[in-house]
């Protein structure tokens, strides 16, 4: 019983991850039908400068701006290299081109930071806690408090602030949104913006759990695109349930069968929900066959 | 004060609009009549940059707008209720007319009392009110293109397009759309007008012309266009 609610929990902290880097993918979806295919190297990016600013000042809390900052600005880059000119051409061309910034940025991060997996220091206690007869580690905690309270963030703002409503006007009808004095090219810079930084964000949030280095993005990603489709590119809560289902089955297939097979069930998800219901479990509109 | 000079605009590579010219002077009102296909909402488009002209000028005030992004030119003023309504089903009443005056919330336009034109777009557009929390996708085709016209004043606009507002709307309805349009004339709003109703169009309007095949084939004051035969003949006959 101990035993199960521990893995529960980590499952849950995992699930988090997930949700976050797939509510990115669902803010880019929304307001241009683009997603950013380098949001995993997004979330290293926020991890690796996350590290040397903890390394230089010492305080997890105070890396979180730069972080956010880092991630938003990569964001913007991303659209304004990559998405801009094939929207303006409408073509699809915003795919290859965010998979090679993702691979630049790889590199990038490569040469500044070394091949090496590096270990980012826990900011707070590594011992377990003890909740409901079950040991929790601190940062587990952490992982699904800062998790939620961004995903809260940006849904508050989206929903009650007038720019979040010209965010949502922009998703509904771009060109209507633009009679409304919208500047809805800007909306989708932010939209960039926004997105990366919440997988900059994830990346500080899961570096204390594991090891932090280039690649440590390239799977979260492409499992979090996976939860994105469960969950529905445009339902804010699906990716919330969808990314607890991947968390749970990952923990559950590594602790019951092999930490070697923990892989498997995301993967698996994708094909499957690819293959049955592509417009995913909570969504309402279709993805446009490319 | 909207100046039209020998507008060309289509799509692709066609053009609609083979050189039109005209104007609407400040708090005047001015319809644009014309058959299905004429241009109509073509003109409406190109004044308010959703197409770019392949030729010619808008003026608004004075200024050259030719060209420019939709989102520039509703915050110099000019607001657009185009054809099909447009309003964005999936957010209620209240934010789709709040987003109607989005350029007033950034400073784009001067702010003034937007709460205050709020209620006044409730008052005249009264099942606005009733339905104000409701998702505007769930109103009846007539309550969204009230909600249209409305969100369109939210913008407290020097100018205002208005693509045939009583599309769809049950008789009683378009003598009301067409008592607020003369309320709105009494106020001075200057006003486009685009209308499938011609006859009562032009007995709102100050000025009319007459658009044929993408070219202005007749235009005057509109008591003169109302008692014109051949425009009689063809746009006012019966069921008019
Ligand atoms: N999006 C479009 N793409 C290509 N051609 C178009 C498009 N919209 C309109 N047209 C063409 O342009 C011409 C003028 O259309 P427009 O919509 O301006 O007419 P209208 O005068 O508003 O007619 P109605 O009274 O039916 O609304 C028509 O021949 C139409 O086929
Ligand atoms: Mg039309």
């Amino acid at each position: 019983m101990d035993m199960l609610l521990q893995i529960l929990f980590s499952g849950i902290a995992l699930g988090m991850i997930y949700a976050v880097i797939a509510f990115g993918y669902q803010l880019t979806f929304a307001t241009s039908g683009t997603l950013n295919f380098g949001q995993g190297e997004a979330l290293a990016i926020g991890a690796l400068i996350g590290l040397s600013v903890v390394d230089r000042i010492g305080n997890y809390w105070l890396t979180i701006p730069v972080v956010l900052l880092a991630g938003a600005i990569y964001g913007i880059g991303v659209e304004r290299l990559g998405v801009r000119p094939a929207l303006k051409a409408k073509s699809e061309g915003w795919i290859m081109a965010t998979i090679a910034l993702g691979i630049i940025m790889k590199n990038i991060a490569e040469n500044i930071w070394g091949r090496d997996d590096l270990k980012f220091p826990s900011p707070v206690s590594e011992a377990p806690l003890h909740l409901f007869g079950a040991s929790v580690l601190p940062m587990e905690i952490i992982v699904i408090v800062g998790a939620l309270a961004l995903m809260l963030a940006v849904e508050l703002f989206n929903r009650k602030s007038i720019y979040g409503k010209a965010i949502a006007a922009t998703a509904a009808d771009r060109e209507a949104a633009g009679l409304m004095g919208i500047n809805t090219g800007q909306v989708i810079t932010f939209s960039y913006a926004l997105s990366c930084a919440a997988a900059a964000f994830a990346g500080i949030l899961i570096a204390p759990l594991t090891l932090t280095g280039a690649s440590m993005g390239a799977a979260l990603g492409l499992k979090a695109f996976a939860v994105a489709i469960i969950g529905g590119l445009t339902s804010g809560l699906g990716v919330i349930i969808g990314g607890l289902i991947l968390g749970l089955a990952e923990t559950f297939t590594g602790f019951y069968l092999s930490t070697g097979y923990k892989d498997v069930p995301g993967l698996v998800l994708l094909l499957l929900v690819l293959a049955f219901k592509p417009a995913g479990l909570f969504g309402k509109t279709a993805i446009k066959k490319v | 004060m909207l100046t039209i000079d020998n507008l060309h605009a289509g799509y692709g590579c066609v053009d609609v609009l083979h050189g039109i010219s005209f104007s609407v002077p400040k708090a005047s009102v001015v319809c644009l009549i014309g058959s299905n296909g004429a241009g109509k909402t073509t003109t409406m488009r190109a004044i308010s940059g959703m197409i770019k002209p392949s030729r010619g000028a808008v003026l608004l005030d004075g200024q050259d707008i030719t060209g420019f992004d939709a989102y520039r030119i509703c915050r110099r003023g000019l607001a657009h209720s185009p054809e099909g309504r447009r309003i964005f089903a999936n957010l209620s009443v209240t934010d789709n007319l709040l987003l109607g005056a989005f350029p007033r919330f950034t400073g784009n336009r001067s702010k003034g009392d937007v709460q205050g034109d709020l209620e006044q777009a409730m008052e005249l557009f009264p099942r606005l009110r009733e339905r104000r929390q409701q998702l505007a996708g769930t109103l009846s085709g007539g309550e969204q293109q009230m909600l249209a016209m409305a969100r369109a004043l939210m913008l407290n606009p020097g100018m205002i397009l208005l693509d045939e507002p009583s599309m769809g709307l049950a008789p009683i309805l378009v003598e009301e759309v067409f008592r607020i349009i003369a309320d709105l004339r009494q106020r001075g709003v200057t006003m486009l007008l685009v209308e499938q109703f011609a006859a009562a169009a032009l007995s709102v309007s100050d000025y009319g012309y007459v658009l044929e095949n993408g070219r202005i084939s007749v235009h005057g004051p509109a008591e003169q266009l109302r008692d014109d035969p051949a425009v009689h003949a063809a746009y006012l006959g019966c069921g008019h």
